[in-house]
């Protein structure tokens, strides 16, 4: 191999994309030749300058928001509801006339027999669907416990823990209400070997939520917390996956979401105290 | 239709078949609401799918925005545009979504903020998309630094980010690509849509063209 071939290939070589005969040859020629080396030793040091000076633009916060709201929109415009038009034209809007001619055209007839027909399959449909009911509502918990777990391991990976760092109870809750449309109860538990953390919004089952951080010795605790969709208090049931603790609880206002590694007695005594140290209306 | 012709003889029809159906109008209107409940049925199961199918691409591809962001940035150099471009690029990746089956969900998704920003950048008639026009026009200043000099500036994260903007957009991708996301040869020609043997040598060529400019700021100083 001369100089010529050597400079040629000197990218590859460096960047270990050669097959292993060419670098071996690579490698011969640098050995023997100090020209060569010399200048792959520059080029090493500059290209192993590029990675490690050059900015890497992280995305800002408030691009995820952004991705996240218009892919909502974007499936909120789609035009997927094709089954109601079909539907619809099996029923004319019903003039108020005598029940007799109502029915005593062959037109009526025809329409009447394609309802039946139609109720028939609607029918089965219903049962099917009621006989399957088991099967759809965990998806929805399940889908949801997802989407917790995605924001509780995210909240540990990049910086952004908290958006307010706090300890205290009086700064941290102040600023989620100004965030926020809804006031959640926020309490300090330090006593209770659960130490506030911060705040943070979230944005979960399409909704912007509430999420406050605990810990409990080396380990975080998310609750996540967002009004009630109905006044019926639930009782805690707890998830576990992907190595996850997840415990959900709903009082008359809020739902709650703890999600953490801690085991599940911890995340239980959580729940107890934070619900003692937060009074109910 | 035949039947439709025949509805000008409603009266003569209605005397026999009113006697023969003797349907209630509360029948009809039960049916209806079985229909619309089963129709909101549909709907919820519709959204449902729609919501599992967000997850799992939210799932998928939002840790790549870091990545997506970086590479429109360095492509627009501009801030603003670059989050358009992602987002953009998100929406349509999250279209075509059901086409992807591959493993390398950064890889995919690089590849259209890459066809996004060139779309930007070409409707914004940037000049520099190619290398061609001005490979032999920048040389100043290369000769009067030496390599020692160079690289003892070349840490320096201000200098090689100016540096690195002066450069054509396929350069500065093909560094960022390489340097910044650590991609194989092989994955960058998936990206760029040249063929692999290029890669290299376009690195090559993009490195030389990044010392050289380093040098001329360098000589500047």
């Amino acid at each position: 191999m001369n100089c010529d071939e050597a400079t040629n290939l000197m990218d590859g070589y460096l960047d270990g994309e050669l097959d292993p005969v060419t670098s071996q040859t690579i490698e011969q020629h640098l050995r023997s030749c100090r020209n060569c080396e010399q200048a792959y030793e520059t080029h090493r040091v500059l290209v192993r300058s590029i990675g490690i000076a050059a900015p890497y633009y992280k995305a800002p916060a408030e691009l995820r928001q952004r991705i996240q709201s218009s892919l909502r929109e974007e499936i909120a415009e789609r035009p997927m509801r094709n089954v109601a038009p079909d539907a619809q034209p099996l029923f004319p809007r019903q003039q108020p006339k005598p029940r007799a001619v109502l029915f005593g055209t062959p037109w009526n007839w025809l329409s009447l027999s394609g309802l039946s027909l139609a109720a028939a399959i609607i029918f089965a449909a219903i049962i099917f669907s009621n006989l399957a009911p088991q099967l759809r509502r965990p998806g929805a918990d399940q889908l949801l416990a997802t989407q917790l777990i995605a924001s509780h391991v995210r909240s540990l990976m990049a910086n952004h823990l908290t958006d307010v760092a706090s300890s205290d109870q009086h700064t941290v809750k102040p600023w989620l209400d100004a965030k926020l449309d809804f006031a959640p109860a926020v309490a300090d538990l330090a006593s209770e070997g659960f130490p506030l953390i911060g705040g943070r919004l979230d944005y979960l089952d399409n909704r912007p939520v509430a999420a406050l951080v605990y810990q409990r010795r080396k380990h975080f605790i998310n609750l996540f917390v967002w009004p009630a969709g109905s006044d019926v208090a639930k009782a805690a049931k707890t998830i576990t996956r992907q190595g996850y603790q997840l415990l959900h609880w709903a009082d008359s206002d809020f739902n709650y979401w703890a999600v953490s590694d801690v085991n599940v007695n911890d995340l239980q005594l959580f729940k107890q105290q934070f619900e003692t140290r937060t009074p109910r209306h | 239709m035949h039947f439709l012709a025949e509805r000008t003889d409603q009266e003569n029809m209605a005397g026999p078949l009113k006697v023969d159906y003797a349907f209630d109008t509360e029948d009809l209107e039960s049916s209806a609401k079985i229909v619309k409940f089963a129709i909101l049925k549909k709907h919820q199961e519709q959204d449902a799918a729609q919501e599992h199918e967000l997850a799992s691409f939210e799932e998928t591809m939002l840790p790549h925005m870091d990545a997506a962001h970086n590479l429109a940035k360095w492509l627009l150099r501009n801030e603003e545009d670059a989050q358009d471009v992602v987002q953009e690029a998100y929406l349509r990746a999250f279209k075509s979504f059901g086409g992807f089956h591959g493993s390398n969900g950064r890889a995919w998704l690089l590849t259209i903020v890459r066809n996004t920003s060139y779309t930007l950048l070409k409707k914004n008639k940037a000049v520099d998309l190619t290398t061609t026009f001005d490979e032999e026009i920048h040389v100043s200043g290369h000769d009067s630094v030496s390599p020692a000099t160079t690289l003892e500036h070349s840490e320096n994260a201000e200098l090689i980010r100016e540096a690195m903007d002066e450069l054509p957009a396929d350069f500065r991708e093909i560094l960022a690509l390489r340097h910044q996301e650590g991609l194989s040869y092989k994955e960058i020609a998936d990206i760029t849509q040249i063929p692999p043997g290029t890669v290299m040598s376009r690195l090559a060529r993009a490195r030389a063209k990044l010392r050289e400019y380093l040098a001329a700021r360098i000589g500047k100083e």
